[in-house]
């Protein structure tokens, strides 16, 4: 969340593109491995 | 003159570009107003999650909370649109590459809420936390996904004849400026709401019914 919070700080004090894409990308890939941590176990379902 | 003197190679830099089309005026200003509108509902959305998370004290699980990084992932690049057209540096290019951010985001956040949703389909089972008109916090994300996509797809097809057109009046630029504050302001008051639910923990537990840092520092609960 620290990330983003950086990250709309950027955008807001007009960063150059470059800074505030990486930092985008970095959120990104910080929320996916957050979402992959807490995925645990299959889904119990059978269709 | 010979047919081959007429002929232009497609691969040269001098062959005669096709003329853009003039922006649309009207589009390009309901379009200004749709990235903000964009800002706005993903606003309404994240308070209304805390409105569940302090009114109800319903705590949000690590999904709901990946879940709202999505929408703060899909927002910004739309609140980029808006503060770059207020400064009058927005291209097209800069404009399409920012709705394509918010595209990437919001099917990230599609497959987080459509994981959760899965996790609750069964019948029987209650769903995690309280329902809001008739379908749970999750079921509501993926359908702002889903629209974020279709606003996304939609400001591209049109983007030859409409990018954003920032209002001159000062009171229409303040409120544009306004919803942008009103959106960083939600992001600083998530970054203490997880400060607050991890404590000192690098990760949220799988079921928070407490504020983890209040509780290891020994005030309240």
């Amino acid at each position: 969340m620290i990330v983003l919070m950086a990250l709309a700080i950027a955008i807001y004090r007009g960063a150059r593109a470059g800074i505030v894409v990486t930092l985008w990308v970095i959120g990104l890939v910080a929320m996916l491995v957050l979402f992959r941590y807490h995925v645990t176990s299959p889904l119990d379902l059978s269709f | 003159m010979s047919a081959t003197d007429s002929a232009v190679d497609p691969q040269s830099p001098m062959r005669e570009l096709p003329v853009e089309p003039q922006p649309n005026s009207v589009l390009s200003r309901i379009m200004f107003w749709g990235a903000v509108a964009f800002i706005l509902g993903y606003c309404a959305t994240l308070l209304g999650a805390f409105g569940v998370q302090l009114g109800l004290g319903e705590f949000p699980c690590p999904l709901c909370m990946v879940q709202r990084y999505a929408m703060i992932l899909a927002t910004l690049p739309a609140m980029w649109i808006v503060i770059e057209d207020l400064r009058g540096t927005l291209t097209r290019g800069r404009y399409v590459r920012s709705l394509g951010l918010s595209i990437i985001a919001s099917v990230c956040g599609a497959v987080e809420s459509t994981r959760q949703i899965l996790l609750h389909i069964k019948p029987g089972d209650p769903g995690y936390g309280g329902a809001v008109l008739g379908m749970h916090l999750y079921t509501w994300a993926l359908i702002t996904f889903v629209i974020v996509i279709l606003y996304c797809g939609i400001a591209m097809t049109v983007n030859r004849y409409a990018v954003p057109l920032a209002p001159t009046a000062p009171w229409l630029r303040g409120v544009a400026w306004g919803v942008c504050w009103l959106f960083i302001a939600i992001i600083a008051a998530n970054v203490v709401a997880i400060i607050l639910l991890e404590g000192f923990a690098l990760v949220l537990p799988d079921d928070p019914t407490y504020y983890n840092l209040l509780h290891q520092l020994g005030i309240g609960a």
